[in-house]
């Protein structure tokens, strides 16, 4: 929407300020609007106040001081003793850039009438260009014991004139619930509204924020998640910051598994820009093959990224060491990059942020997440509800960016039936090979199964296979059983008529990419 | 369009357009005969009929707080805009008495309204903004930047 304004001169351009949270102007559909008169609602805690002064800290000068108005709430002091432990606070804008100014004495012996005229006698002094009020609950909250509803709109109103009008981008900050929002006249007066929420589940804290209203342009709607660090408030948009990018268009190119014989039954390797999905029960090889997946790329000078969730990066490089696979040297050359994501109160966007910001660094052209099992784990019991659509998400987004994303994922196995996987997720990979063990002649030995290519041919046949010291070897197709998907098979018998192995084709032919059958 | 940090920035595409438009302005009231205005002087018709006209656009507060904004902004060039003062519905107070104080009154005056059509450029865009004005003076030819 900001650019199709560019493109209007006949209509006024809307300058967007850079709020100075990461990832929040993206949320927002550019920035804040300038002369914007906004509000952030949110219960206590949830980083009102931080993100207020962050944009303050951003975008307050000399010439256009920001204004932050304290009433009854936090004093200006505490709340400076804790914000400076935040690495965005300048101590220095706080000679006359950033000035403080209590109206709570006014708030308690005054009328609205007079707040306002204060907060204008102000903004007018110092030619403010960014005002907050904090918190402007207290204000109404004091005013309507002594007012009417029409007062207080009245109020709201002319508050929101001057400041426009005075050429300041206004915040309103208050301890809001959503109940409030079809009654409260601020809300109707209000330009922007930034709603942030916290909630506790089981141990994790899960902070969201939502975009109710932002008058002007284009936001994007749903809920974001954030964290607050010692940066202060760091946004994770749904969008993974490829609200603007176009898309890769995926080529021809088939790229190798690091496992020749894999490559020859999948119908010569994976297809560049796949969602690649190894499934199979613990210690089947899966990680392994992730592992080839990646040595292979680095050796062709393909730089990969790997999330590992549960194990920590050291053992991983430990055990790809013994398989014989350098992942050290190349980690240090910025060619590999091993994200271990520390667990228990994840988001997934946050997760695929950090993905996609390594991918997008160091043009990264294979991802390994390892596991999806591991992952779900390692998130907040509150996004669990949401894996599926996340994780929808995610694939989308890195698919996107053009790189071949081979997940694995943990199938808790029986040998009634065969899962191909716990989530349902199949539907999000282009290409699903599945590993099982299979109990033969008091043997449990391993077996792989390509399911489906997308829009290509690959062997039907079932392939027993072996994790050696260097990494899967794929052996045989086992023939002359039926029954090796239950994992019980049993030797085929020809007196009860059934077809005999190896009469049929053994490669499945291909279908194009789009049927709906695929 | 991202906007850098606050500085006092010239709205340099529009700044000379308005002043441009302001002289017009005066020049369109001048043309008007004296009988309907014996005693008020061009310049502070000019203010009077923009603020008729726009309050009944933005109301009467909203007015006097563009004004407000319109004369501080003014003043930091035309320090003889000192004397001035907005009432609650925007008038300004002691206009008269500024443009008949001779050129340079009627400088600043012209300049307080270039500041009014500025702001209005600011916030609603040349476009609309000159839609406004063409309410009270149809005849006026108020060229934009881009038609230069």
């Amino acid at each position: 929407m900001s650019k199709g304004r560019a493109d209007r001169p006949d209509r006024v351009s809307i300058r967007q300020l850079n709020t100075g949270v990461p990832g929040l102007d993206e949320i927002l559909g550019g920035g804040l609007p300038e002369y914007s008169f906004n509000i952030i609602a949110g219960g206590p805690g949830c980083g009102k106040t931080t993100l207020a002064h962050q944009f303050i800290f951003a975008n307050a000068t000399r010439e256009r001081p920001a204004l932050y108005f304290t009433v009854l709430g936090e004093p200006a002091v505490k709340m400076l003793r804790y914000q400076q432990q935040y690495t965005f606070f300048e101590p220095s804008k706080l000679d006359g850039v950033i000035r403080f100014i209590n109206l709570s004495q006014l708030v308690l012996e005054k009328d609205l009438g007079a707040v306002l005229d204060e907060i204008v006698t102000e903004v007018e002094a110092a030619d403010a260009g960014i005002v907050v009020v904090d918190s402007f609950r207290t204000v109404v909250r004091r005013a309507q014991a002594m007012t009417t509803e029409m007062e207080l709109q009245g109020f709201v109103q002319r508050l929101a004139l001057h400041l426009t009008s005075w050429q300041t981008t206004s915040f309103l900050i208050g301890e809001y619930a959503e109940s409030e929002l079809r009654d409260n006249p601020v809300f109707t007066v209000a330009d922007g509204l930034i709603w942030l929420y916290q909630s506790a589940e089981r141990n994790s804290i899960v902070r969201k924020m939502q975009i109710m209203k932002m008058r002007g342009q284009e936001s994007v709607p749903g809920m974001h998640t954030f964290r607050i660090t010692d940066a202060g408030l760091h946004t994770f948009p749904r969008t993974y910051g490829l609200a603007e990018d176009v898309g890769h268009v995926k080529g021809t190119r088939r790229i190798s598994t690091g496992i020749p014989k894999l490559d020859e039954l999948i119908g010569g390797g994976i297809p560049e820009g796949d969602s690649f999905l190894l499934a199979g029960p613990s210690g089947a090889g899966k990680s392994v093959m992730a592992s080839q997946f990646v040595a292979e790329g680095l050796r062709h000078g393909e730089p990969g990224v790997i999330a590992v969730f549960e194990e920590l990066p050291g053992e991983y490089v430990r055990r790809a060491a013994k398989l014989g696979f350098d992942f050290e040297a190349p980690q240090a050359s910025g060619a590999l990059k091993i994200i271990y994501i520390r667990p228990l109160d994840l988001s997934v966007d946050e997760t695929v942020h950090e993905l996609i910001t390594a991918v997008k660094k160091m043009d990264a052209k294979r991802v390994v997440i390892d596991s999806l099992v591991g992952f779900e784990m390692a998130l907040a019991p509150d996004f669990r509800h949401e894996f599926r659509e996340s994780l929808y998400r995610m694939i989308t987004a890195l698919t996107r960016l053009g790189v071949t994303v081979v997940n694995t994922v943990e199938i808790e196995e029986n040998f009634t039936s065969m899962a191909l996987s716990n989530f349902a997720i199949s539907f999000l990979a282009d290409d699903i090979v599945r590993l099982r063990y299979v109990s033969i002649n008091g043997q449990l030995r391993k077996m792989l199964l390509v399911i489906k290519m997308r829009g290509s041919s690959h062997s039907i046949d079932m392939w027993e296979f072996e994790v050696t010291e260097k990494g899967v070897v794929i052996g045989k197709p086992l023939r002359g059983y039926r029954a090796l998907t239950s994992g019980l098979p049993e030797p085929w018998s020809l007196e009860s008529g059934q077809e005999r192995p190896g009469l049929r084709d053994t490669f499945h032919s291909p279908k194009a990419r789009g049927d709906p059958d695929e | 369009m991202k906007l850098e940090p606050f500085t006092r920035r010239a709205m340099s595409t529009s700044r000379e357009s308005c002043h441009r438009w302001a002289k017009q302005l005066l020049a369109a009231e001048a043309s008007v005969p004296a009988e309907n205005h014996p005693t008020v002087h061009e310049a502070a018709r000019v203010c009077e009929k923009l603020r008729v006209s726009l309050t009944r656009f933005v109301g009467p507060d909203g007015f006097a707080a563009l004004m407000r904004r319109s004369l501080a902004l003014a003043r930091t060039q035309t320090p003889l805009l000192n004397g001035l003062e907005t009432t609650a519905d925007g008038r300004l107070e002691h206009m008269e008495e500024l443009v008949a104080s001779g050129e340079e009154g009627i400088l600043a005056a012209t300049a307080v309204n270039a500041q009014l059509l500025e702001l209005l450029v600011a916030f609603v865009g040349e476009s609309l903004t000159i839609r406004l004005v063409r309410e009270v003076w149809p005849e006026a030819q108020l060229e934009t930047d881009h038609e230069d």
